[in-house]
This record gives C-alpha cells, structure tokens and sequence, in this order.
C-alpha cells in the first residue's frame, strides 16, 4: 500500500472540490435551459461525478490511517450523521405539517452539512488527542 | 464532547518516552517504526490513548520488551 500523504491528499480534495464548483457553475444553467429529459439528467447529474472521487479519496485515506485517527474518524462520522438525520427529521416534519415549505433544492445542502460537521467534530475530538492532522 | 472524552480518557500509564529518549528516536522516528502517525505515538506517551493490543505488541517487539514491563494499569 502506498504512502499516505498529507499534501497531496489536500490538493486532490482541493482540485475536486474546484471541479465540482466549475461543474455547477456551468453546468447547472446549462441543464435548467435543456428541453430533453435524458440529456438534462445527465448534465444535473455530471457534478456527482468529482464528488464521488472525493468521497472514494477521503474513504481510501480513512483505510490507510492509523488506529487512533480511524477512531476520530469515526466518532466525527456518527456525531456528522446524528446531526444532520436529526435536522433533516425536524425540516420532514416541519415542510409536511406546512410550518414551513421546502422545495427539493434543500436536499443540496445535506452533504455539505454533514460535511461541516464532520469537520468541526473531527478537530474538537483530534485536539482531545493532541491535535491529529487532516 | 467534555464528558464523552473524560469518560474515554487513557486508563493506563507507560515508559514509551523514556524508552525512546534511550534510543534516541523521535516521535517521529518511533512512529515510522510501528507503522502509525507521529499524533498517536505523542497521544500514547501523553496518556491520552491506550494502543490496541496488536500496536502494544508492536511496540513490546520493538523495544524487546514484555507488554507488562512498558505499560501499567491507571487508576480505574
């Protein structure tokens, strides 16, 4: 198995992360103003594509951790999905009561929420260790 | 956060600094060693976490040593 490394693992999030942007940026319009249904869902979805690389990189850097930074991984993990199934139960009950109204672009905003707080999650509980890196 | 890691804090203390202060490895040098990250061997000598058994095994190996005579029970 080869090395993890730090920097490089940080530029590829990082230059998916870019993509993944470009993507919606020029694509988005793009698929709102097509008529045919196939194509317009094959340009909605193309921005999936350097996301799911990105979530392939941070599952395979995850394998190749260590035992303690697998461990924070993990906690960070179930606190982000607790989390964020919780607010997703509140905003369910909420748009069916008709408190308030949602429409389906709601949805974008789950992954980076769980982001989010994976993130924050996993810095507070590195730092109980010591301070663990990316 | 605060009660889950004082609930989860290292139950046990150990010689890892002293043996690798005798040997005159870094954190580093004794993490590339056993295979782990330079935060876990500073997480193990500052009594933050308690290795698995396979990484205790690791580190007994390595310093030709018993489990017993590097790491001791804390207080429970």
């Amino acid at each position: 198995m080869s090395r993890f490394l730090p920097a490089n693992y940080r530029l590829q999030i990082l230059l998916l992360m870019a993509l993944y942007i470009g993507m919606l940026l020029l694509e988005w319009p793009l698929a709102k103003r097509t008529a045919g249904l196939p194509l317009k869902t094959v340009l909605t979805l193309t921005p999936l594509l350097p996301m799911i690389a990105a979530l392939w990189l941070i599952a395979r850097r995850i394998m190749r951790s260590d035992e303690l930074d697998q461990r924070v991984h993990l906690v960070a993990l179930s606190v982000a999905t607790g989390v964020v199934s919780a607010l997703s139960l509140a905003g369910g009950f909420l748009a069916a009561s008709g408190v308030v109204a949602f429409d389906g672009d709601i949805l974008i905003w789950v992954m980076p929420a769980l982001a989010l707080v994976y993130v924050a999650t996993r810095w507070i509980v590195g730092r109980r260790y010591g301070g663990m890196g990316c | 956060m605060a009660a889950w890691a004082a609930e989860h804090a290292a139950a046990m203390k150990n010689r890892l600094r002293d043996l690798r202060d005798k040997h005159g490895w870094s954190q580093g040098d004794l993490a590339e060693r056993l295979e782990v990250s330079r935060q876990t061997v500073n997480a193990i000598e500052t009594g933050k976490y308690d290795p698995s058994l396979p990484l205790a095994f690791r580190i007994a190996k390595l310093f030709r040593m018993t489990i017993e005579a590097i790491f001791e029970p804390g207080k429970e």
